[in-house]
């Protein structure tokens, strides 16, 4: 089947309703001195590239004549990757009700947390500067990322699958929670980022940063978290039998005109992606993945999933990623790891105060 | 001082935006709740490391001796696409930090909040490019 027609139609819509020139970082302002606490202003955002007087953009190619996708990029946004219920006709949000969401979700993430709570025991995202508004988001009105089916939702899964994500999230969370390496979770063990950053790359917490390298036979796709690396061979060779998996799959690309098309099987049986959805996929299950370069500073992603044992419907989804200044700073986690260390240390001092109390008895 | 939130409940759902709910409770499990701290130290070093920076604070005690902590924070990754450098926060440095303790009880703790000696919260409202170099 032909899907020359759903990225004509994303690319339209995004084209139509995308400013492109990503919201820059939102201005830190001052901390009024007494409450020592911060106020932050959402600058208007940028105003969209006048098309008619600048150059016509060419697709920059690589030496090898493929169309470059190089750089530093991010795909975080606003827009969700379901659409609301309640916004199931609604396919825009208008540029007062965005700015809005992207206003309250600003200052959501500067508001600090209860002390003397759960919450309260982490450093702050917005110091730090990790909270998505200080970044580069896209400014994506859309109300939803999935175009297809129509009302932006994705279709209902089998029973199957049902079973096999709740099976396979069961498997994945530490069981006695933090006393044992093993029971820690991936992510914080620095093997690979929980949950992967795909395929599909769907928006991330924060450092949701990529760079693409691409040579005549093979792309490769770096996130920055961990560091977790996709290299997608070009050389048409076959993706190996089942019986070799990996956590991201193994992907496969080709050129379909400027379009790079990468197919994704062999994933690992655990539980994936950003989405819960994704959790119980089939063996048969294959992603199929479209990049495509529409700008100086943007290419669009859309991505095809196909598998009707695990999902009752095909659904679609795409998004732009917008440039990044890099370069990336190596986020080497397993080098700066002192918290495994350290949580094994309370798990031991927790294992010994038990001792001592039994002992008393 | 705190902005607090109506409803407690909200300050754990407010991380779930930028956070999967795992990485929450891994803080839990390494720091301990009922143990607030609020330090007041001089920056030894800054260990500006991944998956969370480290700071380095000399504490001096009640007793007068001093001793060494270390406090987590952020990926220090946005700071660095922003400007800042090891040379940001100079060592000697004064840091007011409101913390959690380790669960294993070592001089260790997690940063809940930097402040600087004049309010101004670490990094925020340009601070960072502003911090002066300790008096010699």
């Amino acid at each position: 089947m032909s899907h020359k027609f759903p990225i004509l139609i994303a690319g339209m819509l995004l084209t139509a309703v995308v400013v492109i020139g990503q919201q820059t970082p939102a201005t830190r302002t001052q901390a009024p001195a007494a409450a020592g606490t911060t106020t932050k202003t959402v600058p208007p955002p940028a105003a969209a590239k006048a098309p008619a007087a600048a150059k016509p953009w060419t697709m920059p190619r690589t030496p090898d004549g493929q169309p470059d996708l190089q750089g530093y990029w991010t795909n975080a946004t606003y827009a969700p990757l379901e659409r609301a219920v309640a916004n199931a006709n609604k396919p825009f949000f208008t540029k007062e009700e965005f700015e809005a969401r992207v206003k309250a979700a600003a200052l959501q993430d500067e508001q600090q947390t209860t002390p003397g709570t759960t919450g309260d025991v982490h450093y702050d995202f917005t110091q730090f500067g990790l909270d998505k508004s200080q970044n580069t988001f896209a400014m994506d009105l859309r109300t939803g990322m999935i175009t297809d089916p129509p009302d932006g939702r994705i279709p209902a899964q089998t029973a199957e699958a049902q079973k096999r994500g709740r099976d396979r999230t069961a498997a994945y969370r530490p069981a006695g929670g933090y006393d044992a390496v093993q029971n820690i979770v991936i992510g914080s063990r620095c093997i690979i980022y929980a949950p992967p950053p795909g395929p599909p790359m769907l928006p991330q917490g924060y450092n949701g940063n990529y760079q693409i390298i691409q040579s005549r036979d093979s792309v490769m796709i770096l996130f920055e978290q961990i560091g977790d690396v996709r290299i997608i061979p070009l050389d048409n060779r076959p993706a190996p039998p089942l019986s070799v998996r990996n956590t991201m799959g193994i992907s496969r690309g080709r050129w379909d005109g400027d379009t790079l098309v990468v197919e994704t099987t062999n994933f690992a049986e655990r539980p994936q992606g950003r989405n819960a959805a994704l959790n119980g996929i089939s063996d048969n299950f294959k992603l199929i993945e479209r990049f495509k370069r529409t700008g100086e500073d943007t290419f669009d992603y859309e991505f095809t999933v196909n598998d009707p044992g695990t999902f009752v419907k095909p659904w679609t989804a795409s998004m732009p990623f917008s440039r990044i200044k890099g370069p990336i700073l190596e986020a080497a986690c397993h080098e700066g790891n002192y918290g495994i260390e350290d949580t094994m240390a309370g798990a031991r001092m927790a294992d010994k105060k038990a001792a001592e109390a039994a002992g008393k008895k | 001082m705190r902005i607090k939130i109506a409803v407690a409940l909200a300050g754990c759902c407010l991380l779930l935006a930028s956070l999967p709910v795992w990485a929450h409770h891994a803080f839990a499990a390494e720091f301990d709740v009922n143990q607030p701290l609020k330090l007041t130290g001089t920056l030894k070093k800054w260990e500006m490391i991944n998956p969370h920076s480290w700071f380095h604070v000399q504490v001096k005690g009640a007793d007068g001796k001093i001793v060494d902590w270390m406090v987590e924070g952020g990926s220090p990754n946005a700071l660095v696409r922003e400007g800042v450098t090891k040379d940001t926060v100079p060592i000697g440095t004064m840091l007011i930090i409101d913390a959690y303790r380790a669960k294993s009880g070592e001089n260790k703790a997690v940063g809940r909040d930097f402040t600087l000696p004049d309010g101004k919260r670490l990094f925020l409202g340009g601070s960072a490019q502003n911090i002066a170099p300790p008096a010699k």
